[in-house]
């Protein structure tokens, strides 16, 4: 940073990102206002739900450095509480949401306790268990808790999933329109996940990640408690996720086991990776980008996971961090000098370095 | 007694396709440090390639699952040299290659679907009859699995302790750098521990799919088992997991008995967790060890 004064004054870190996300979300205002098709505009709502899931998926595993596998599941129980609490207790959906984010911070505390003092790789397959132990159990639910025999329902409505619990109330609202206060709700769903991203990212807290991720036994030494930080991440992102899953429910006006399934974590996967693994806008490039390629190749829907496994595979070997590490990496070539803004490459610079002085330390 | 019978065999058949798949995972663990979320697909590629040999070609049984490990094996190469290889480099090794081995998850069980379809065909290797111990029937099938297993086991144990390459293994295990500096080809030794782990995965897929059927997604819930016995095992520890996998098969069969199919692998789990939470480095599990 001190390297730099000579050149123009320009707006800190912080303050750049926070002015794209201002202009990204007056572009986001103004769009329902252009586009025709209801189609088009639940696509992008489904878009915004995506961006808000992936990102946050990105600051737990990209940024805090927790291998959490659990994200589909945490979304998935926001989802699903939100239908539960309509459904069953005739909760207006709205604050059904509202609830269903805190329950799942609550759902989140308790994966991180169990989860969280383990090593880094104990986490993803406690995680990945924890999942796969969801989705063996919403299949297999046969407990009727309303009726038997052929009106019974189960709580969590089995392989079927749940259907009829109720909506925000813009049909009443806004009438024919009422999609458009769906995606506004998506839309500030997505604003509140990246400033939470801005924040954990350029705030105290990554410089506190940044440190543990480019010497543990300094930072450690220091006194930066990594239990507490990621387990505070961790939360903070799963009050986001759990309210996606709500707006999800809300917005398809069902939930089903599928969205604990492999087709929809390789397609966020996907996103994250193409978009740039620990990158802060990674997740929003990626989004955007695979839902247009998804939508350019309906066509091919049987190659579908097929491509995704590929581009998967593809960006992650060849550039593992994605789109934006590329753009970023570009960007300095063409300025050909170091960068000016101290992000997230510098401390990927630092680790790089370390890792091949390990080749000598041995650890 | 009776029950006692049923519980044991059907456990210890359990047992034996666990220890198989956990003892893969944990050597590429162990040597690697990877992750390999693909075991699954590796499962269930190994008995597609087997049900493909013996339908098409109609080789008989002893030419057929031989070739389908070798295939296997060769298949775990072509895996290290395309993609964990190109991968080492990276700083974030540990968490990219969790991503691209899902990748390839997706990728290998979308092709084997789009190739065969989800018809859950039988696997044509069965043995029949069986026999009768103070009343309960035991299929000579169940006998096999439990027998080759505990033979593989057997010669993974002999691989590893009793020649030069288990010696080059273990020393990568223990200790990369060290081992690369008193002149063991690390590289070569990754290639071998993939292949390895590769054969075992395939044999684990052909046992498990004698006894349900085949199908692309056959080996995800075995893969999350044996990441479990590995986990409780201590990470990379390969004698270890085949106690826990011993283990944690039988508890699984009790735990069916007594709580029922569906809440048995819950319960497991929430087992599983209170004991790492106790042991964090799993039961056999030493920091020397882990690499982080």
């Amino acid at each position: 940073m001190v390297r730099n004064r000579t050149h123009i004054p320009q707006l800190s870190p912080i303050g750049c990102d926070f002015a794209a996300l201002l202009a990204i979300t007056a572009i986001g205002i103004a769009l329902p206002f252009f586009v025709e098709s209801r189609y088009f505009l639940s696509q992008l709502t489904l878009f915004l739900i995506w961006a808000t899931v992936v990102s946050q998926w990105n600051i737990v595993m990209g940024f805090a450095g927790i291998f959490s596998l659990a994200q589909m599941a945490l979304f998935a129980f926001g989802g699903y509480f939100t239908a539960v609490l309509g459904k069953y207790f005739g909760v207006n959906l709205a604050i059904g949401t509202f609830i269903a984010g805190f329950a799942t911070v609550g759902v989140s505390l308790i994966i991180g306790f169990a989860c969280l003092r383990l090593r880094g790789i104990y986490v993803a397959l406690l995680t990945f268990a924890i999942t796969q132990t969801a989705v063996l159990l919403v299949n297999s639910d046969t407990a009727c808790i309303i009726g038997t025999g052929a009106t019974c329902q189960t709580l969590t409505g089995g392989q079927r999933g749940l259907s009829q619990f109720g909506d925000y109330g813009f049909r009443e609202l806004l009438g024919r329109d009422y999609q458009i206060g769906n995606f506004y709700v998506a839309l500030a769903t997505m604003v509140l996940a990246i400033g939470l991203s801005i924040l954990i990212v350029r705030g105290p807290l990554g410089y506190a990640f940044r440190a543990l991720r480019d010497n543990e036994a300094v930072a450690v030494s220091v006194g930066i408690n990594r239990y507490k930080y990621q387990l505070l991440v961790f939360a903070a992102s799963a009050f986001v996720t759990g309210i996606a899953g709500g707006v999800y429910a809300a917005h398809f006006k069902v939930v089903g086991p599928s969205i604990l399934g492999f087709p929809v974590m390789a397609f966020l996967v996907s996103m994250l990776v193409v978009g740039g693994l620990g990158k802060l806008w990674g997740p929003i490039v990626g989004a955007a980008l695979l839902m247009l390629i998804d939508e350019q190749l309906k066509d091919f829907a049987e190659y579908r996971n097929m491509g995704l496994g590929i581009l998967i595979v593809f960006f992650i070997v060849l550039a593992p961090d994605g789109l934006v590490g590329m753009f970023e990496k570009i960007w300095q070539l063409l300025r050909n000098r170091r960068p000016q803004r101290e992000d997230n490459n510098s401390a990927g610079r630092v680790a790089a370095k370390k890792g091949t002085l390990q080749n000598f330390e041995g650890n | 007694m009776e029950t006692v019978i049923l519980v044991l065999v059907s456990g210890l058949t359990l047992s034996g396709m666990y220890a198989l798949s956990a003892i893969g995972l944990s050597l590429t663990w162990g040597a690697l440090g990877m992750l390999n979320m693909a075991h699954g697909a590796f499962l269930a590629v190994g008995s597609y390639v087997c049900f493909t040999i013996i339908t098409q070609l109609g080789a008989p049984m002893w030419l057929a699952i031989p070739m389908a490990v070798i295939i296997s094996g060769l298949v775990g190469l072509l895996v290290y040299l395309l993609i964990v290889r190109q991968m080492f480099r990276h700083p974030a090794f540990e968490t990219n290659i969790i991503i691209a081995t899902i990748g390839l998850a997706i990728l290998s069980e979308n092709t084997i679907l789009n190739f065969f379809g989800a018809y859950p065909f039988r696997q044509p290797l069965v043995i029949e009859g069986g026999f009768r111990l103070s009343g309960i029937f035991i299929p000579y099938q169940n006998i096999a699995i439990l027998a080759s297993s505990v033979v593989l086991v057997g010669l993974v144990g002999i691989l590893l302790g009793k020649t030069r390459t288990g010696r080059a293994i273990r020393a990568t295990s223990m200790n990369k750098d060290a081992a690369l500096l008193m002149g063991v080809p690390v590289g070569q030794v990754y290639a071998q521990v993939m292949a390895v782990s590769g054969c075992l995965a395939a044999v684990s897929g052909i046992m498990l799919s004698t006894i349900t059927t085949l199908s692309p997604t056959m080996g995800d819930a075995p893969m999350v088992k044996a990441f479990i016995i590995v986990a409780v095992a201590g990470l990379g520890n390969v004698y270890g997991a085949f106690f826990i996998a011993i283990g944690f098969g039988l508890l699984e069969a009790i735990f069916q008995f007594t709580f029922g199919v569906r809440l048995a692998f819950p319960l497991l789990l929430l087992l599983v967790i209170a004991s790492l939470i106790w042991r964090p480095n799993g039961f056999f599990g030493s920091a020397t060890i882990l690499r982080n």
